[in-house]
């Protein structure tokens, strides 16, 4: 065991593709290529009212990156984030509206009906050891189904003054309120999975199982918690799109939800958090939002219709799932000379 | 006749040459050894011999023919097979199903299922063992499944064949059985490649051997006859093998033998196990010995809340315990679990070395504001990776990183780590090279003597009778013996077997 012990660090050392690895960079050189792109040929990108609507979308993809983030490091994955998330809102808007209770009160409503939403597809997921995707595929139909049966697809349109407005307030005339909501959740999520031993215990759940298991963690609790804190999450994001819309309309996420699913893969997976679980990047996460956000807006003002953006944003998932890949087989190659 | 020649094979990988020259041949009927500490390049050998890495430079000469293997499947058509450390099967599947997986008998593309279960049982046959070529192999057991390997690799008409650590999870008994089956291949003509830790197999079926150090030959196809032990350990490791002198303690003085740290009483589980009792004193190695398949893991799992006790009780400290999951027993009782399989349940390979080795105490590193920050994790993690000696560049580097040997150093170390007071290890030194195996026999004792009460488990027969005070018997779920531990190999091992032996015959009575 003498120079084979070194042998770690010297592959270590030499990685021709580490950028690959560490894609904070890329992200954000990415995202001043095309911020610079747009400025020079789509008109109107940099004045101050597409900077402050731009913010809106931005921070709302930012929160529905997380909300699917904090379950793909569980391994598993919520297709209901949508669904949720517009039948929170929606229940936090009848709380507002049809209850008369304070906008705050509404709002922490909503949110933790969200959560409960949430535990409910955690729980199952655990109880019954299917996989969260067949899980949330049904709870998806089932929530936004029951969500329209109840308010006869209705909208809240009479909210609180107090509360549209977060939607509308802008600092310096071009930074969305909206956008410090989501840096301060993720500002939360940071120290969650960095800072505590709840964060590395769903990392390390979420990596392996069975270890984890082995080693003193509930990993079955670390999954419903993470299910539970997506549907918080979720909420948080219907919340601040009801707020842009000054209103709480069941159709804001499209049929079933389904309009914050590409977005939702694609924030987490842009920003590194691998779909095998165990490791996730909330910086990350929020860039690729900010990447995508940055791309449509770019895209719309160059008067693109709707389905190029969805080619557009199909096309940029599949490059960063084979990117993902690339990433799993490199550092599994690594592993493997090392073992030998 | 030379069936096989490797001349001056390298590979390189990133920054690391894990081949360098390497050369040896194989004769038809002969039984090869192919031997080295881990990270010495045999892998790497064995995947550039069955197609799975190109060497960057040497030649492979089979029967004469230079070849080049630019896929498994072109090892596979020159008639060399390997049959792995893991299982290479597809467990649903019937056993004929995999061993004609290559070559399915079929008309118009439908499978004649007659035509193939009469082939496979020709080569189950030929080996002389009674599997249904019908049975599914998740039905069989790890040392039929070899079997069911080796008859594969001769559908596959291989006549060279590597086998690479296959007694590793296999019973004294199996390993026989297994042993006698190769003979019987090599007086056929077969070519055969043996790669193994255990010297005492290497000794007992090989001709010649190669030792590979560091990617080079330390020595090149020598007639075993011509070396003994301590010059084949001293070609591996390239000095002479210290063998560690147990220190005498006199350390399980009995001085509170009315208060055992685990009694186990009359104990039954869920998974199968019946009437198990037995006592574990603070400072005691208790050995747990069976072959596989009798429940040994499975009880040492049971013990940690992993599975369901229906009867019985269990006692850690003479106070009675109901351990419902694994962090109870940690948490409660401080007891612990080694693994035997570090890959899938002892690490986890894709984070750090510091995270792996304090996961079992994450909860007591929390500071005032309950948070937990890499430093602090570190700081917990530093001592007992030293003293474990872990060696690494850095604490921070991936488990997944490390050597078998340094992997299995951070799955004992995060035990440690959570001061368990009872610990149970499970088969700690499989496929693990000679220098790490002693260091952590060395690990064992030294904590034994510190007070750790030690339930170990372990089908090396040679760790056994180092390691343990007593021995417990296992056999089919059932607790059917003991021996004290004498320390004289012959007799314990003798005794050991003939426990079993007995059992069986009893067994086949019924």
């Amino acid at each position: 065991m003498t120079s084979h012990t070194t042998t770690p660090t010297e592959a270590s050392r030499f990685r021709p593709f580490a950028f690959l690895t560490s894609n904070i960079t890329g992200l954000v050189l990415l995202i001043a290529l095309l911020a610079t792109f747009y400025s020079m040929y789509a008109t109107g990108f940099t004045s101050k009212f597409n900077l402050y609507t731009m913010g809106r979308v931005m921070a709302i993809d930012i929160v529905i990156g997380f909300a699917m983030m904090v379950v793909l490091v569980t391994g598993g994955l919520n297709l209901a984030v949508g669904a949720i998330g517009v039948a929170a809102a929606m229940f936090g808007g009848w709380a507002m509206e049809s209850l008369g209770l304070h906008w705050g009160f509404g709002a922490l409503l909503a949110l933790a009906f969200g959560g409960v939403l949430g535990a409910i597809n955690g729980l199952a997921t655990v109880k019954t050891g299917v996989h969260s995707f067949v899980i949330t595929l049904a709870t998806m139909s089932v929530y936004f189904g029951a969500m329209i049966v109840l308010t006869e697809a209705e909208a809240f349109r009479a909210l609180p003054k107090d509360f549209t407005v977060i939607g509308k307030t802008r600092y310096y005339g071009f930074v969305s309120a909206l956008l410090p909501i989501a840096l301060a959740t993720g500002a939360i999520l940071l120290v969650l999975f960095r800072y505590t031993a709840l964060g590395r215990k769903i990392k390390a759940a979420g990596a392996n199982p069975r270890a984890a298991e082995l080693s003193g963690i509930a990993v079955g609790n670390t999954v419903v918690f993470c299910h539970c804190l997506s549907g918080v999450l979720a909420a948080l994001a219907g919340l601040m799109l009801t707020a842009r819309n000054g209103a709480a309309l069941p159709s804001m996420a499209g049929h079933v939800g389904q309009d914050w699913l590409l977005p939702s893969f694609l924030a987490p997976v842009l920003g590194g958090t691998l779909l095998t679980g165990g490791t996730l990047s909330v910086v990350g996460t929020a860039l690729g939002a900010i990447l995508v956000s940055v791309i449509t807006t770019g895209l719309l003002l160059m008067k693109f219709a709707d389905f190029w953006l969805n080619l557009f944003l199909g096309l940029i998932l599949l490059a960063a799932v084979l990117l993902d890949r690339v990433r799993s087989v490199y550092a599994a190659r690594r592993q493997q000379m090392q073992v030998d | 006749m030379t069936v096989l020649a490797v001349s001056s094979v390298s590979k390189l990988f990133p920054g690391v040459r894990a081949l360098d020259q390497a050369s040896f041949d194989l004769q038809a009927g002969s039984i090869h050894a192919l031997l080295g500490e881990n990270g010495a390049g045999k892998s790497t050998l064995i995947k550039i011999l069955t197609g799975v890495y190109t060497p960057e430079a040497g030649t492979l000469m089979v029967d004469g023919q230079t070849r080049k293997f630019a896929t498994p499947r072109d090892a596979l058509l020159a008639g060399i097979s390997a049959v792995h450390q893991e299982r290479n099967l597809i467990s649903y599947f019937s056993a004929a199903e995999n061993i004609m997986l290559e070559s399915l008998p079929n008309a118009r593309g439908m499978i004649n299922f007659k035509q193939m279960h009469e082939q496979a049982a020709h080569w189950l046959e030929s080996l002389n063992v009674g599997i249904d070529p019908r049975t599914p192999v998740s039905k069989l057991s790890v040392a039929q499944m070899q079997l069911v390997e080796i008859a594969k690799a001769l559908a596959q008409q291989a006549h060279i064949l590597l086998l690479d650590e296959p007694t590793a999870s296999l019973t004294p008994h199996e390993t026989t059985h297994l042993f006698e089956l190769l003979r019987q291949l090599r007086d056929n003509g077969t070519a055969l490649v043996f790669v193994s830790h255990k010297l005492e197999e290497v000794f007992e079926l090989c001709d010649r051997v190669t030792v590979l150090r560091d990617g080079k030959n330390a020595c090149q196809s020598q007639p075993l006859a011509e070396l003994d032990r301590q010059q084949l350990v001293k070609l591996m490791i390239g000095r002479e093998e210290q063998i560690p002198e147990r220190p005498d303690t006199g350390r399980h003085s009995n001085d509170n033998p009315d208060s055992p740290a685990l009694d186990v009483r009359n104990v039954d589980t869920l998974s199968g196990h019946r009437d198990i009792s037995f006592s574990l004193k603070k400072g005691e190695i208790l050995g747990l010995y069976g072959l596989v398949g009798s429940g040994r893991s499975e009880f040492a799992k049971a013990l940690i809340g992993l599975d369901t006790i229906t009867r019985g009780e269990i006692r850690l400290d003479s106070i009675p315990a109901t351990i419902k999951d694994v962090r109870t027993a940690l948490a409660q009782y401080r007891m612990g679990y080694v693994s035997e399989d570090r890959k899938s349940e002892g690490l986890i390979l894709e984070h750090s070395i510091t995270s792996n080795i304090a996961i079992t105490i994450w909860d007591d590193l929390k500071n005032s504001l309950r948070l937990l920050g890499n430093r602090r994790e570190t700081a917990a993690a530093q001592p007992h990776a030293q003293r474990l000696q872990v060696r690494t560049p850095s604490l921070q580097q991936q488990v997944g990183n490390l050597s078998g040997g340094n992997q299995q150093k951070v799955s004992v170390a995060k035990w440690l780590a959570a001061r368990a007071s009872v610990l149970i290890i499970d088969e700690p030194t499989v496929g693990i090279d000679i220098n790490t195996k002693n260091y952590l026999h060395e690990l064992i004792w030294q904590l034994a003597s510190e007070g750790t009460a030690i339930l170990l488990i372990s089908s090396d027969m040679p760790e056994m009778t180092l390691l343990a005070d007593r021995i417990l018997i296992m056999n089919d779920f059932k607790l059917t013996g003991e021996v004290a531990n004498t320390r004289d190999y012959e007799s314990v091992s003798q005794a050991i077997m003939s426990t079993i032996h007995q059992q069986d015959t009893t067994l086949e009575q019924h």
